[in-house]
Parts: structure tokens; sequence; C-alpha cells
């Protein structure tokens, strides 16, 4: 899932490094009011094991094939949020440097993609409200069945936003002519499978931490029993609901600006049959339906840019304008999500 | 998990090496190499022609720093499949002629493609070149002096120094399980959550004991980190003028300009 | 002036690993501190370094070892480990060597002169900047050995440090701490390193002193040490 520099035009790329790089500064402060001095060598030496678990080769049953794992929900669980994300952005800096995964340029867009979703989101969305819910009863063993349930589901969601994030990412640079949703459903299909096996992965070594050292791992105590919650599970939901909301209207911002009408179908009206068309037969989608009218006309009135220039190569400042606008956008929605983990923890604390 | 090792190594020794590019102050090269990916991001997709000339950067620093070029090349693999991926269906769905060589048609895709490609090599051959004419520790200092928070610049240096330490015992772990287990490719499901949970028990007992040898000899506080080389003015020079010609060969098309002195 | 007053230590209720043990080590006195794998050797360090804190009272000259007294004692007791990647973390050994004199607030051209004597002391001149993550396990320990030395503390306290080496580097290193003026406590399984090193011999099993002499007269009684999950050392037996 590292992108290369190629995959990103200038300003995309700075608008991710300033997303990353708001994350880094709350994780970095929050750490320092723990007890940094302590949690640095931990988490220096775990991050250099995941560097290198990175490579073992798992085999899946049943198939010749084998997976791998990438760490970023792991960490977390291990480390806690914050330092589990320092962990992962040290070890996709590392990755960039010296094994050319990913791009100096696209290093901010890769924090974002891999560590951010696998730490927050997993963490503070997945993580922590399942082991602290009444999943599976009472007891070890159902701690043990959540923590499972944990991995899995953290693991796969936090993939798909990553594989979701690459393909915006890649999209807004104007890099490909693929449509938006062809590209989607080239990569989202693929990382479920991804997810899934890290997370079986993840599973199984959180597992094992927890039969032989439960006191490693975050929300559980040294008796293997998950320490009180402070916030259920329907808040979560809750939550989940207002991010997926003002992610998907931000969306659709975004899609307003494109040339074809296609993302907006996508995300604006999803009743227009777009599965039907699966967004590759441009010339016909979005004139029949009734629904796509109405959202073409919408989208005249938001867009208030012009089109990305997509095939005539004479106007390429109007794209980076538009680019310009768009990836600021994204600060926008970064800064928001960002104010809404500092309004949540600052709700905890209280 | 050797090779990469072995990968990193080479990295290092590249690094130490001596030439007037590895002697440039680091924080010079960083800039310099984020403003030449920056430039070559910035042109057209159409742009080939223009962006053909950027090539001749990367090629006489290589030269200058006395690396070969192609050792740089074996990074690709990770680089271009999905850059390639993204790049190929270019050719499928943008498919208006924009050049036409004798009778045979060159679609606008096919050109954007490419441009897309040679992006990513180039991407690859500059930060490849800031890697291995620079020693990772001056890299660091170059980012304390930037003011990156010291948290995670001793983060990234405490964790590269690890790297090699935990790969060499996840080697050895690999070697001990497939002398056992022949004829396996990779980890068995059995035993996905020891082999690596383990080493991580261990790991957790090996952090605790570094962070006692730190405590044992002073650390409070901060790391102090090596001065690194001092910002000169021929590392000014060198920042500024390499900047230049990557801004004046992005607006001026070398390639078409030499071309036009032969076709007409 | 390193003493021990009836010292107890547990780190689970009910199992002592340290009971009522008492000594005292004079300076420059070479000590080493033998006995089986569990026996309290490590622990022993951990007390006298302040990384845990037990019943009873642990003195360095005079001091006792607490928490407000950490940072003045640490400063006079420099610790080998027995495994030097845990030692050398930073990128270089001359960074490493610096780390320690930094903290203590020695200024940095003081510490850059302590770091040449020592490496040249030792004869590491040529090893100065070269990575930790690149250095062979002998040279490893002998840098480790360096930068322990770059702080010039009173008494050194080394767990292990002849393990794994060549007999080259073992017999290197070997030479390197019989050279050393500090007071010393070393712990080894390698009988025959402590009776080249060290003139006392502190043998201990379960928690408490067994024997405490001269290295002449425990490491020669074959039966006290057989009785102790050990050997003669290989220099006396017959052949």
């Amino acid at each position: 899932m590292h992108m290369a520099d190629a995959l990103l035009a200038p300003a995309v790329a700075a608008t991710m490094y300033v997303a990353s790089g708001a994350a880094a500064g709350v994780s970095i402060t929050k750490l320092r009011k723990d007890d940094e001095p302590q949690k640095l060598p931990t988490m220096a030496v775990t991050a250099a094991l995941v560097f290198a678990g990175q490579m073992i080769n798992y085999t899946i049953p049943g198939t010749g094939s084998s997976g791998h794992m990438c760490g970023g929900m792991m960490l977390s669980a291990l480390l806690g949020p914050y330092a589990g994300f320092l962990s992962m952005i040290v070890i996709l800096a590392i990755q960039c440097l010296f094994f050319a995964d990913g791009g100096l340029l696209a290093l901010g867009a890769n924090i974002w993609n891999m560590a951010f979703y696998g730490c927050f989101v997993g963490y503070f969305l997945i993580w922590k409200p399942i082991i602290h819910s009444k999943w599976f009863g009472e007891g070890r063993s159902a701690v043990r069945k959540r923590i499972i349930a944990a991995s899995i589901i953290g693991c796969v969601l936090t993939l798909q936003l990553g594989a979701f994030s690459v393909v915006l990412e890649t999209s807004l640079s104007g890099i490909t002519e693929l449509p938006f949703g062809a590209f989607m459903a080239l990569m989202q299909p693929i990382h479920l499978a991804i997810g899934l096996i890290e997370g079986l992965i993840t599973a199984a070594v959180l597992c094992f931490v927890f039969e032989s050292r439960p006191e490693l791992l975050r929300d559980v105590d040294e008796t293997g029993i998950a320490l009180d919650a402070k916030r259920s599970l329907k808040t979560t939901v809750a939550i989940l609901a207002i991010v997926a909301v003002v992610v998907g209207g931000g969306l659709s911002l975004f899609a307003s600006g494109n040339p074809d009408g296609l993302e907006w179908a996508l995300f604006g009206n999803a009743d227009g049959g777009y599965s039907t068309n699966m967004g590759l037969d441009e010339e016909n989608f979005g004139v029949s339906s009734q629904a796509a009218e109405t959202a073409e006309s919408i989208q005249e009135k938001t867009s208030f840019l012009p089109d990305y220039a997509f095939t005539d190569s004479d106007s390429p400042v109007g794209t980076s304008v538009s680019g310009i606008v768009g990836g600021a956008m994204v600060a926008g929605v970064a800064i928001l999500i960002c104010c809404a983990g500092g309004f949540f923890r600052r709700k905890k604390r209280a | 998990m050797e090779k990469a090792l072995s990968e990193l190594g080479q990295m290092d020794e590249l690094a130490v090496m001596e030439s007037p590019i590895h002697d440039l102050n680091a924080a010079a090269k960083l800039l310099s190499t984020i403003v030449y990916i920056i430039t070559v991001m910035s042109f057209d997709k159409y742009d080939l022609s223009g962006l053909l000339p950027m090539v001749l950067v990367p090629v006489l620093m290589y030269q200058i720093a006395g690396i070969p070029v192609h050792t740089c090349f074996y990074k690709l693999r990770i680089v271009l499949p999905l850059v390639m991926a993204v790049g190929l269906f270019n050719p499928f769905f943008d498919r208006a002629i924009m050049l036409k060589i004798g009778t045979v048609g060159i679609s606008g895709g096919v050109i954007s493609m490419i441009t897309l490609m040679l992006k990513g090599v180039l991407c690859l051959m500059a930060s490849f070149l800031l890697v291995a004419t620079t020693p990772f520790d001056s890299i660091c200092a170059a980012l304390r002096k930037m003011h990156l928070p010291r948290t995670l610049v001793t983060l990234l240096l405490l964790t590269y120094r690890y790297v090699g330490v935990m790969t060499q015992e996840l080697a050895i772990m690999t070697d001990a399980y497939h002398l056992r287990a022949p004829g396996q490719k990779g980890i068995h499901v059995s035993a996905w959550g020891s082999f690596l949970g383990q080493l991580l028990l261990r790991s957790m007992d090996r952090a605790q004991e570094l962070y006692s040898s730190m405590l044992l000899r002073g650390y409070h506080q901060h790391f102090h980190y090596a001065p690194g080389k001092p910002f000169r003015a021929k590392d000014a020079a060198f920042l500024i003028l390499s900047c230049l010609c990557f801004i004046l060969l992005r607006h001026i098309n070398v390639a078409e300009l030499l071309g036009s002195l032969i076709v007409r | 002036m390193i003493e021990f007053d009836n010292v107890s230590f547990e780190y689970e209720k009910g199992k002592p690993v340290i009971s009522g043990m008492s000594f005292r080590i004079e300076d420059g006195e070479a000590v080493g501190l033998i006995g089986a794998n569990g026996a309290g050797k490590s622990t022993i360090m951990k007390l006298l370094l302040g990384l845990v804190y037990c019943e009873g009272h642990v003195l360095i000259d005079g001091t006792e070892v607490s928490k407000d007294s950490l940072h003045h004692i640490r400063q006079k007791l420099g610790f080998v480990l027995q495994n030097s990647d845990n030692q050398m973390f930073m990128p270089t050994v001359y960074e490493d060597m610096m780390f320690a004199p930094l903290n203590y607030m020695v200024s940095r051209e003081e510490a850059e002169k302590r770091v040449d004597a020592v490496l040249a002391r030792l004869g590491l001149e040529d090893m100065k900047y070269k990575y930790n993550h690149k250095i062979s396990g002998g040279e490893k320990r002998m840098a480790a050995i360096a930068t322990i030395l770059a702080m010039e503390p009173e008494a050194i306290l080394m767990d292990e440090p002849t393990s794994a080496l060549d007999p080259y580097n073992r017999r290197l290193v070997i030479n390197t701490i019989r050279e050393l003026e500090q007071t010393k406590i070393i712990t080894s399984h390698d009988l025959d390193m402590i009776y080249d090193t060290c003139e006392r011999v502190i043998l201990i099993s379960d928690g408490k002193i067994v024997a405490d002499g001269r290295a002449e007269d425990i490491l020669r009684n074959k039966e006290l040490l057989e009785a102790n999950h050990m050997e003669l050392p290989l220099s006396f037996c017959a052949r």
C-alpha cells in the first residue's frame, strides 16, 4: 500500500504532510505528558521488531500464497495510539529512505494512510470499545475472543480506509485516467483480503501476548481482565456514524470538482444505479437517471472551479489551482478530524 | 531477510564514501532533493518532453558522487508495481491521438503512462542519491536542525539502531524454523502467534535493559546529538544553484529547444 | 567502598532472591561474584545500581542507595552489560562514549578529550567513527568497556564480560580489565577469567554467601565449586 512519489501531486502531498504532521504533533504532546523517557526505548525496539516482522512470510492455510503484516493495529494495542503512531512514522520513514518503499514526498500520505487509521481509528474506535465491551460475556476467554474480534475488524477497517485514501489521493492528484469508481473497485476488494489476513496474524500475535504477558496489552490488566471502560460501545457507533457523515460530505464536495460526474454519482446519488454501470460506461451514465440530473444541477452550483484539466493539456494552471484548493479542503477535513479527536479526549479526561 | 540486512549495509557503505556530494551538508541535500521531487511531480502529465531533461540532474550527481546509476534500479521493484498498476490504464481511457510518428499515432494515454513511470523512476533516483551520500545520523541531525521534534528524531535514531539487531534475530529464528520445517514456504498457521510473539516478549525485556543502560549513564531528559557538519557557504551555494537549475528546467523545455534546432 | 548490610530482596512475595546478605568491598579491590544460574548475581548488581530497592542497606562510599542519591551514586558506578547491543544504542562508538559525560554535564571539549584518551589507552583509535551495528562482537565488547571508562567511574561492574568472545578477544578483554585500577566487581561463569582478574571471590547460592575469600582458595576448592554447579578452572586441572 506504500504510495510512490509519482502518484501524488505536490499540493496533495503537502496537504497530507500537514495532516500527518498535526497528528504527530498531538501524539508528541501526549507522549511528553506520559513518561516519555521511559517509553522511548520500548517504542524503538518494538518499532524495529515490527519493521523486521513485516518481512516474515506467513503461509495462508489452503493456499500456496503467503501474507504479511503491517503493524499499525498491533503497535497501538501494545503501545497505545500515540506512541504507536510515532513508531509507525519512524518505520515508514526508514522504509522510505532505505528501501525506497514509498517516497520522500509521499511519506506524509503514507503516514496518513497506514499509521493514522491503524493507530487512531484502530485504537479509539475499534480496540478500546471492543475490549471494554460485554461481547462474548465475562472472563479471560471472552477477553481473548474480543482481542481476536478487535484485531480482525480493526485491520480490515483501517486497511479499507487506507486503500480508499490511496484512491482518493491519486485521483485528486490527477495522475490516473482510471475513473474513481473503477479504481476503487480494484483497490478495495484486494485490501479486504489483505486486511483479513493481517487481522488474523495480528490476532494470533496479540493472543500469544495475552496468554503469556497480558499486562503488556492496552486496556487489559495482569490477570487478563479488561479494565473498566469510560465510554460505551453505543457512543462509539455514534462517533463512527458522525465520522462517516463528515467524510462522506467532504468527499462529495471533492467529487463536485470532477468532470465526469461519476464520483458525484457514487457519493451523492447512491440510488442512481451506480453498481450496474460499474463506473466504466461514462457516456451513458449520469444522463439517463433523473437523480443524476438533479445531481448535475447541484454540481454546477457547487463547483466553483473549472474542472480538472484532464484532456486539454494547455491549461495546467487550472489543474494546479484546483489541486491546491482541493488539497486545502483535505486539510480542512483533517483538521476537523483532529478537532473531533481532541474534543473526545478532553471529554474523556473530564 | 538477510537480503534486507545486506541492502541496509550496502547503503551504509555508500554513505560513508567520499566525494563532493558526500561532503555537502545533509540539510542542503535534503532540501534540494525535496525541491527536485516537487519539480518533477509538477510537470504536466503529458509533458514528457519537458520532463526528460530532468533526468540529467540525478545522472550528473551520481557521477560526481561516484555511485553507479544502476545501483538504485534494484529498488525499483518495490516502487514500480503500484505506479504501473495506476498508469497502465491510461492508454485504455485516453485514446485521443496526440502525436504522429510517420503513420503510427501515439495516444495521450500512452504519453501520460510513460511520463508517470518516468516520474516514478526520477523520484526514486533522487531519494536514493540522498540516502546513498548521507549517513543516517547526519540526516537525523539535519532534521533536528530543521526543528523536527526531539522525540521523533531520537526515536528515529534509536529505531534505526535496532532495526539491524531485530532483523538479525528474526533471520536466525526464521532459519531455525525452516531447518525443522523443511519444504514450508512461510510460517505455518499454528505458529503465527508464537513466532513473532516470542520475540516480542523478549524485545520488551530488551527494551527494559536498554532503558536501564541509558539511566545508568545519566540519561534524564534528552539525547545530545553529534553536531554534524556545519552549514557552509558552499552548501548554500549548492542549494540555491540546484534549485535554480530545477526551476529553469521546469520552465524552459530544453528537449524541445534542442529538437527545434534540428527539426523545423 | 561498597557495603551490603543485611540485605534481603524478593521479586515475588515468599520467594526471596537475596536473604540477609552482608559484605564489604574496599576501594581498588577486584572481586569476582560467582554462583549458579539464578543464584542472585544479577540482582546484586541491580541493587548496587539502584535499579531495584531492597530491605536492609546498600551503601556506596557511605551513602545509602535510594531514589534521592541515585544521580550521585550512578555517576560513581559504571556497568558493562552482558549484551553490548543493549549498551550501545547510539549510531557510532564515538557518540556512545560521549553519551554519559554529556549527561553528567561535562563540557563537549572535555568529553572529547576523555573519549580520545580512553580510545588511545585501549588501542581503539580507529574505531572512533565506526557504526555500532557494523562492528564485530569482540569490537563491540571493547567499545562497551570504553563507553563506561569515558564516564570515569570510581567502580566498574561487569556482567559476563567474556561471554561469546573468541579466545583472542577474550584475552584482550581480560588484559584490559587487569589494567583498570578502579574497584571492580565481575560476575561470570568463566572462572579462568575470574582467576586472572580478581584477587577475591564471593560465591553465592540461593541468595546467600557460601564462601568469601581469596580467589586462590575458593577457585581451587573442587568440592565447594562442584556443590555449586561449577567446575575447577581449566588452568588448575591436572593434565
